[in-house]
């Protein structure tokens, strides 16, 4: 029956449907550089079948004959996380979602768009523009990420600090449930839009999305250098807390500051200490006052002086260049970590004394996206070429997410990768809630398998963590921690 | 070659080890946009180049990979997004290297570069008869003969020396500087195709013999200034002639630079001209060789046009699909990219669509006629010489 379910779309879809090893071999991989051997013995993520639907109504024609023949179902767009979590575990058929994509419409009167789910938050940045608006907030992956998919994890970016949460702004969804059904959600429907935000694409497909737009404003940057983590933490502070919010704020530690110099992108040439960028838009009123309240807070910190405004300029058109770093690597490992404010100093220091304990390099870089939190990714050099080394290496990115955990953080994103962790990213409560949703919208459990609520079996929390302590100790025993 | 930074290319293993799969290559990949699978994708064929040759030496080279390999029109947009700062235009040309000294290029391939090897031009017919197009000129031109010292020395092009169509493009040049009296010459059945086509399909060792015959025959010509009206014949001769031209002095200019001049110097009168002209960046002028001025400086210098920009220009410039060997391969491809060049022509309301390079117009024509739109195709030469007063 699995293998007619099969035929069956495959046919229908011609073209845009494949079972091509060569072709379904790229859409068993995301960002993250595993060893086969790692992954393959774990889990199935060779997909059966590609397909590339147009619209809501070929996904819901897909998903009715999968669910019937119980083939497990991974939604895909951009693929632009490193958790898996758009990578199938048990094989079926990946949905390709980067043909649904346009805009439906712009209501100027609400100032909201309407937008197919594969649009590209950097194609709809550029229609949005075209017409005098802009989204209200974006992922720092905006060329490749889509609406649809930002939407499915936690939707905190660049803006966020100003207009809030992806959530916040978003007004309705489409969605195809497991079943087939097409549905349109509101905040206030049962369910709610809600339950399928940060959903990782496991209680449906989304198709569509209204959101909320703002006008497209002038800007003002400005980019700070500081002699160190605890001074750029007093001058983000009293930025975020203003009576004008940044729209963008985010900073690089002295370690990642280091390393931009010498791969040769550093704004401004500067060499050490730390980097704050601060990016404002609004009306030439809100610019006026965000002026004086940079020009106060200069006042009172004059040995940090900004850096010319054509080069905070340029770092906020190197807005999505994040992974430029790697140029350090070859290879580079690491954690995105949400972390409350106040531990950010704590944190990066913590940070540092594991690196020394290792003998690593480790950096930092983050977006302030509310008045209390930070995303931060903190990443070291690694070399897959060095397979063993490499492997050991992985012990290490639980070292930083412990070190987070200690600071009231947890890791940005579930996927599959961060599954042992998810008793720090919910509480129990959250996460049975979650559990019933969870079954209430997709009772076989075919959608998107093996991501957010439970962990697979090899990968509970104890084993994960033994695992990943021995490869730490023989990652410091041996020595071999990096290219510190 | 180098990306943002000046960072240059390395090694295929190393570039290939240190792209982070981001994906914001899929945005500006015109192949992908047609295609749609992630096979196709930059930093798909990445992935599998990265595979293939870290881990496995070459081997395991499939049939379905060459493919892909071979559908990229080399228009380099991949590189500006890029998030590593790739030079992802040379990963492509690395690629087909080792691929065609594995002996698996595509047929296709094989047959421009037999084709090449016996009659030194992209066409069946005898180079002797590079001078042809000249034919449809009013008079004989003794210009075009081969003659040591001229100040400027025209570089035709194989498919505006051979197709009938492209020839409106000499023909427009030579007008232009005979009217200017301009002391020029071509390198007439001396004249070699520049190299590119094999340097595209990998056969870097017979395009490297192309670029030295022209190189060889331009110094015994005593030439000091070259102008070239194709941009990727210009860029073989502006980057990948460099050594065999190390320590001889030759300026290269692209026919707009060198048209511009002639505006700007007061050579050329130009009449009014009544239409909504828009401009296509051909990839290898605009992108791949940072020309995007001289031709717009020539639009907007005529009198009455109204000048429109497309929705993608310059750097972010979309592709006409015409370019790196790819109609050898998959031609439906190519005519893929032409459309969806050609609705943001149709946006534009422009009457007139101006391009500097023989294949734009050729892939774009086709594709204006295709979508019915009333829409003239012409070469930046043809616009200059239908206003010159």
């Amino acid at each position: 029956m699995r293998r007619e379910a099969l035929q069956q779309i495959k046919q229908k879809y011609g073209n845009r449907a494949t079972d091509s090893r060569f072709e379904c071999s790229l859409y068993s991989r995301d960002l993250a550089s595993i060893p086969a051997f790692i992954v393959n013995p774990l889990f199935n993520t060779m997909p059966d079948l590609v397909v590339r639907p147009t619209s809501a109504e070929e996904v819901a024609e897909i998903l009715k004959v999968v669910y019937t023949s119980d083939i497990p179902v991974t939604p895909r767009a951009g693929a632009s996380t490193a958790y898996f979590g758009s990578i199938p575990i048990k094989g079926g058929v990946v949905i390709d979602l980067n043909l649904i994509n346009g805009v439906v419409g712009l209501s100027e009167t609400e100032m909201t768009v309407t937008t197919k789910a594969g649009t590209t938050w950097s194609d709809l940045d550029e229609y949005l523009n075209s017409k005098g608006f802009s989204s209200k907030s974006f992922p720092s992956s905006a060329p490749v990420a889509t609406v649809g998919g930002w939407f499915c994890m936690k939707g905190y970016g660049i803006g966020s600090l100003k207009y809030g949460s992806l959530l916040s702004q978003v007004k309705a969804i489409e969605v195809v449930l497991p079943g087939g059904e097409i549905r349109r959600f509101f905040r206030d429907s049962e369910p709610p839009l809600d339950w399928f935000f940060a959903s990782e694409g496991t209680l449906g497909v989304i198709t569509e999305v209204e959101l909320e737009v703002r006008k497209l404003n002038p800007m003002k940057h400005f980019l700070m250098p500081c002699p160190d983590v605890s001074e750029m933490a007093k001058i983000l502070a009293a930025v975020k807390d203003a009576k004008i919010p940044p729209y963008n704020l985010h900073f690089a530690d002295q370690q990642c500051v280091r390393r931009l110099h010498k791969l040769g992108f550093s704004p401004g040439q500067i060499e050490a200490g730390c980097l704050l960028a601060i990016d404002y838009e609004g009306t030439v009123e809100e610019l006026t006052q965000a002026q004086e309240i940079m020009a106060a807070l200069i006042m009172d910190h004059p040995k940090m002086g900004p850096l010319p405004e054509e080069t905070a300029k340029t770092e906020w058109t190197e807005k999505f260049m994040a992974l430029r770093l790697k140029r350090g690597g070859p290879s580079i490992l690491g954690g995105e970590v949400w972390l409350p404010i106040r531990e950010l100093v704590g944190y990066l220091a913590d940070i540092q004394k594991m690196a020394a304990r290792y003998n690593l390099e480790v950096l930092s870089y983050g977006h302030v996206v509310t008045p209390q939190h930070a995303t931060i990714m903190t990443f070291f050099y690694a070399d897959e070429k060095r397979t063993v080394d490499y492997i050991l290496n992985f012990g290490l990115i639980k070292k930083i997410y412990d070190v987070g955990s200690r600071h009231c953080g947890y890791p940005y994103g579930v996927g599959l990768w961060n599954t042992p962790y998810i008793g720090r990213i919910f509480s129990p409560l959250r996460l049975a809630d979650l559990r019933k949703r969870k079954k209430k919208l997709d009772p076989k459990g075919l959608m998107n398998p093996g991501k957010v609520y439970r962990w697979p079996f090899m990968m509970n929390p104890l084993h994960f963590g033994l695992a990943m302590g021995i490869l730490a100790g023989l990652a410091r025993l041996i020595g071999r921690g990096g290219r510190r | 070659m180098t990306t943002k930074f000046g960072i240059s290319f390395s090694t295929l293993e190393e570039e290939a080890l240190t792209c982070g799969r981001c994906g914001y290559c899929r945005k500006s990949c015109p192949v992908y946009q047609v295609i749609g699978w992630e096979s196709a994708t930059p930093r798909g064929k990445i992935t599998i180049a990265k595979d293939l040759f870290t881990k496995r030496k070459g081997k395991a080279l499939t049939d379905e990979f060459v493919q892909r390999v071979a559908q990229c029109t080399l228009c380099g947009a991949c590189a500006n997004l890029c998030s590593t700062y790739i030079d992802t235009r040379q990963m492509w040309l690395e690629l087909r290297k080792r691929i065609a000294r594995m002996g698996k290029a595509p047929k296709g391939y094989n047959a421009i570069r037999q084709n090449l090897l016996a009659n030194k031009n992209i066409t069946k017919f005898s180079n002797d008869d590079r001078l042809e197009w000249a034919q449809d000129l009013d008079k004989e031109i003794e210009e075009l003969k081969l003659k040591v010292g001229a100040e400027v020395c025209y570089f035709v092009g194989c498919v505006s020396a051979f197709f009938p169509r492209a020839s409106q493009i000499p023909l427009a040049i030579v007008e232009i500087f005979m009217r200017s009296k301009i002391d020029f010459t071509t390198m007439g059945g001396e004249e070699w195709c520049c190299g590119f086509p094999l340097f595209a399909a990998g056969f870097v060792d017979d395009a490297g013999q192309f670029i030295g015959h022209n190189v060889a025959k331009l110094k015994e010509l005593d030439i000091h200034s070259l102008v070239v009206s194709c941009p990727t014949c210009y860029h073989i001769w502006k980057h990948s002639s460099q050594e065999e031209l190390a320590g001889y002095d030759l300026e290269v200019l692209h026919a707009t630079e060198y048209l511009e001049q002639l505006v700007k110097g007061g050579r050329i009168e130009l009449n009014e001209l009544h239409e909504v002209v828009t401009y296509h960046d051909p990839c290898d002028l605009g992108r791949n060789s940072g020309i995007y001025n001289a031709p717009r400086e020539i639009i907007i210098s005529i009198p009455g046009v109204r000048f429109v920009e497309l929705r993608h220009t310059r750097t972010d410039s979309l592709c006409c699909g015409g370019g790196g060997n790819l109609q050898s391969v998959d031609p439906e491809s190519a005519a893929g990219i032409a459309r969806i060049r050609t609705e943001e022509i149709k946006e534009t309301g422009a009457t007139i669509l101006v391009s500097s390079c023989q294949q734009c117009e050729q892939m774009l024509s086709t594709a204006i006629n295709d979508a019915g739109l009333a829409v003239r195709v012409m070469d930046i030469s043809q616009l200059l010489l239908e206003v010159m007063a």
